[in-house]
């Protein structure tokens, strides 16, 4: 199993890597909002499929990350490259403060509090707040990413740009589950008072879980700014947020559930474009049965993933 | 730090108007196994929640090693080196045996919360080691086979096991046993009166509730009766199965009828 799940790893990512060579532009740029969007599905794994809260909301860090990189560099005149620390730490910081007073919310009222936040983000867009943030039309003409002086206009660019992104997410998904900070997350969505009574401060890392992910839904936030060269308020309604939240659910909260959920709801949609809306008819059918059939999701998340030595096999046989 | 000392001074937990613990005090020495016993509903529970963190009590005060712990968090009472379990098991269900072990080493880890993102050479050290400790642990409580299963499908005596492995690998100075014969049958009791000891042997004091009198009398040094809230009376084994009280609370007053 352990070693089913490297090696369809290493394919998946082989097959990504080349992926662009094979697709004419429409569906490189349907390739690249799968890697957007699974860097962000990700983020809301930490915050929901790991640590167990109902954060209805994960839209709005994406937006903010988006938007940190849109208006730095259409009103101030940052290069691209220089926004990026600033549309990590930006959701950071707010996903910190907001996260600090409503951590202890069980889930559902939890589930509302995030819900509000994400709309009050979304007016906030629209009525132009500040004069920045361009009103319900967003902002236009982003420059390009710029690394040591190429320019990364092409989509093919812009793909392996957001390919690195996923990489990274995968990354620090992986050594997360290989950590303390890691396992203190599974404990406490398993049992908050258990891990409580054994020396674990959930509510630090309830928020620490918040925070990081608000991080990398920000990071992808200012790749999808740089990919559209253009932000508006619509890519982040609730209803964004609505999607990642079941992406998880009905993937299972693990790495490969996650991206065939996302590769389900954004790509998919995209190759049954002929059917029109019909297709998300289909889909929510589709969500509803995977519920049912598989309560746990499509590929679950697993533990055990314990080092080889504490695995013994039964003593004397019998 | 001299003395490992639990002092509890009149502790009063009330729940609405109904008084759970009523102005309790006793002391649990150093290296004792320390056992609280009384009727169903007499609040045994209740004043391990108040020492623990999970309740604060109205009044009286929680003294530890000279430290006031009352109104302390669950982690951070742990983190001073009392850690329990539960009468109902509360393990992490769906995750295996090692990992919960492994839960237990989380205050004694000294990974930050950066190492969780990027490692370094010395988290994978740390790692490794706790990873050793739980790996003794496993062996102590003979659960080594069992180190990948996940604790919900595994038999109930060996789930309390799993459950005290994990409040041992905290390294406790006081450990908190919340009945912890309940559900076993007889061989894994006279297991865990082994067990009970060789925690002794390694300098760790027990504080348990126990509904099994006969383990009760072989393991404790000292014993508190609760009835109702209040202590109604407290001694060795020996001085307390002698005690008219303790036997009318447990027995009912068999004067009633001939009166």
């Amino acid at each position: 199993m352990k070693k089913l799940s490297i090696v369809s790893l290493l394919v998946f990512l082989l097959v990504m890597a080349i992926l662009p060579h094979l697709l004419d532009p429409r569906w490189q740029t349907v390739a690249v909002t799968f890697l957007v969007f699974s860097v962000v599905a990700l983020s809301q794994d930490i915050v929901l499929g790991k640590a167990g809260m109902f954060n209805m909301g994960q839209a709005m860090f994406f937006g903010m990350g988006a938007y940190v990189t849109a208006i730095l560099n259409s009103h101030f005149g940052w290069p691209i490259m220089a926004t990026i620390p600033v549309a990590i730490i930006a959701p950071v910081l707010v996903g910190i403060v907001l996260a600090a007073p409503i951590v202890h919310l069980r889930g559902d009222y939890l589930l509302v509090v995030t819900i509000g936040f994400n709309i009050v983000f979304v007016q906030v867009l629209i009525n132009n707040l500040g004069g920045v943030t361009g009103g319900p039309n967003g902002i236009f003409g982003i420059d390009p990413l710029r690394l040591f002086g190429f320019e990364l206009s092409s989509q093919v660019a812009i793909y392996y740009y957001a390919f690195a992104v996923l990489l990274l997410t995968l990354a620090i998904m992986i050594n997360l589950d290989k950590s303390k900070v890691g396992r203190a997350l599974h404990y406490l969505r398993e049992d908050p008072l258990a891990a409580e009574s054994i020396g674990i401060n959930t509510r630090l890392y309830k928020i620490f879980a918040f925070g990081l992910g608000a991080g990398i839904a920000g990071l992808a936030g200012s790749v999808f700014a740089t990919q559209y060269s253009a932000v508006s308020p619509e890519a982040f309604e609730f209803i964004q947020s609505v999607l990642f939240f079941s992406i998880v659910l009905v993937g299972g909260s693990s790495i490969p559930g996650v991206l065939i959920g996302v590769f389900v709801m954004f790509v998919l949609p995209e190759i049954f474009r002929e059917f029109s809306t019909w297709r998300f008819f289909v889909f929510g059918f589709a969500m509803i049965l995977t519920m049912i059939l598989r309560p746990r999701g499509i590929w679950p998340a697993t533990f055990g993933k314990i080092p080889k030595f504490l695995i013994k096999e039964p003593k004397n046989g019998g | 730090m001299a003395d490992n000392e639990l002092i509890l001074t009149n502790v009063t937990k009330r729940f609405g108007g109904l008084t759970a613990v009523d102005a309790l005090s006793m002391k649990v020495s150093s290296g004792q196994i320390y056992g609280v016993i009384g009727p169903n509903g007499a609040g045994k529970t209740t004043v391990f929640n108040c020492i623990t963190g999970i309740y604060k009590s109205e009044e009286g005060s929680v003294s530890w090693r000279g430290e006031e712990i009352r109104g302390m968090t669950p982690y951070q009472i742990v983190a001073r080196g009392i850690v329990r379990t539960f009468q109902t098991i509360r393990l992490f269900s769906q995750m295996s045996v090692a990992e919960n072990i492994m839960s237990g080493r989380h205050i004694k880890s000294s990974q930050g919360w950066w190492h969780g993102i990027c490692p370094t050479p010395g988290s994978r050290r740390d790692e490794k080691e706790n990873w050793m400790k739980v790996g003794e642990l496993l062996e102590f409580f003979n659960l080594e086979e069992f180190a990948a299963t996940p604790t919900m499908s595994l038999p109930y005596g060996h789930q309390r096991r799993v459950e005290m492995a994990r409040a041992l690998a905290v390294d406790p100075t006081l450990l908190i046993l919340d009945e912890p014969a309940a559900g076993l049958n007889d061989n894994e009791t006279a297991e865990l009166v082994d067990t009970i000891f060789s925690i002794r042997q390694k300098g760790i004091t027990v504080l348990l509730i126990e509904h099994d009198m006969e383990l009760v009398m072989k393991v404790t040094d000292y014993l508190t009766v609760l009835n109702f809230g209040k202590k109604i009376a407290e001694g060795t084994p020996e001085e307390i199965q002698k005690n008219p009280l303790v036997i009318e609370a447990y027995l009912g007053s068999e004067d009633e009828d001939d009166e």
